[in-house]
């Protein structure tokens, strides 16, 4: 007998429990009618919403609650594990549609009207992290993606600035990119380039 | 291309059962495991090339996970290997050892053992679904085989 063959045969006793199939292909099937997260239209009008995001490599000293959610992740839905710590810092694994494993970590403060400041929330951080996103690709192309959207904006941009209207439903975000040069988002009107970054 | 989501759970269930507990050594991790693998399937758009495409995509999605499960707070009761084997049927005294000898290797090579000799994956191909160097898997597949054969004896042969 061949190693392979020795191999096979050892491992070849291991059967995953005859439930299995039944059960999968119960949860794929509601899997597939899952509602989508309704994101929450957040007013920027008398707030002032600092984010930070970074990409880690490992944080298994981080503490706090851990949550698994699925999220929208470059347009395709995701099972994500998020830990968050309480104090506006969040931690997070997926694999993506690759199927390369990815951990990305941020946090974020919310600026109250009078300047005081507080850690974000688990709920406002998840809906930091859920918002439209940009991405600019090796091949030079740039992309829009929010929830299962994913919007080619490559030819959008004029004087490096580009506004693109993104609508899910009843929900309507203007946004405007400035290229490679950040970006904001309002329910009711393009922002100003000059009035970020 | 895409395959019905029933053919594929028919086809590579206990194949990706056997890779995940690999790496987790756990039987209920590695169920889940297999479904969130499933699941991420059928959540995704992602056009495959082949057949051979979605099988080493369904593996790689499937060790990913479950390293992504190894270091999660929330770890169901772990089984002892040893309890887990008693309810294993082996057809020798031999494939037993081999079992428990290739489960006590370190991880970063028993899952490389695991698909070169059960998954008859090349070097290159393994390269690819770990995203690591060839000469990489090369060393840890020679040093994953010398350890086996060390603890193995006359049960497994010298074949590099």
């Amino acid at each position: 007998m061949t190693n392979k063959e020795k191999y096979k045969q050892a491992f070849s006793t291991m059967h995953i429990s005859d439930e299995f199939s039944l059960e999968v292909k119960k949860m794929t099937t509601t899997s597939n009618n899952k509602p989508k997260l309704n994101r929450l239209v957040a007013s920027i009008a008398a707030c002032v919403l600092i984010v930070g995001c970074a990409t880690v490599a490992y944080a298994t000293d981080f503490c706090g609650i851990q949550r698994t959610l699925q999220l929208w992740i470059n347009g395709d839905q995701t099972d994500v594990t998020i830990q968050f710590d309480g104090n506006g810092n969040y931690n997070m694994n997926y694999i993506d549609a690759e199927g390369d494993s990815k951990n990305r970590g941020g946090s974020g403060v919310f600026i109250e009207d009078d300047g005081t400041e507080r850690p974000l929330t688990d709920d406002e951080l998840i809906e930091e992290i859920t918002a439209p996103d940009v991405q600019y690709e090796d091949n030079g192309s740039v992309w829009v993606y929010w929830f299962d959207q994913k919007i080619d904006i490559t030819d959008k941009f004029e004087n490096n600035v580009c506004y693109i209207k993104l609508v899910k439903g009843e929900e309507t975000l203007y946004m405007t990119v400035k290229y490679q040069n950040g970006y904001a988002t309002a329910p009711d009107r393009y922002q100003s380039p000059s009035s970020f970054n | 291309m895409r395959e019905p989501i029933d053919v594929l759970i028919d086809k590579y269930k206990n194949n990706l059962f056997v890779i995940a507990f690999n790496v987790c050594k756990n039987i209920q991790d590695a169920e889940d495991v297999v479904q969130d693998t499933y699941i991420q399937y059928i959540s995704i758009k992602k056009d495959f090339e082949s057949e051979q495409h979605i099988r080493a995509w369904l593996i790689r999605v499937a060790i990913n996970k479950a390293k992504n499960k190894n270091m999660t707070f929330f770890r169901r009761n772990t089984l002892p290997l040893e309890d887990y084997m008693e309810t294993l049927t082996f057809e020798s005294p031999e494939s037993s050892e081999l079992f428990e000898t290739v489960m006590k290797l370190p991880e970063k090579y028993r899952v490389i053992i695991h698909l070169f000799y059960y998954e008859d994956y090349s070097i290159k191909e393994i390269s690819n679904i770990l995203n690591i160097s060839e000469s990489n898997v090369k060393v840890k597949l020679s040093r994953g085989r010398m350890l086996l054969k060390n603890t193995l004896k006359e049960v497994w042969e010298d074949d590099e």
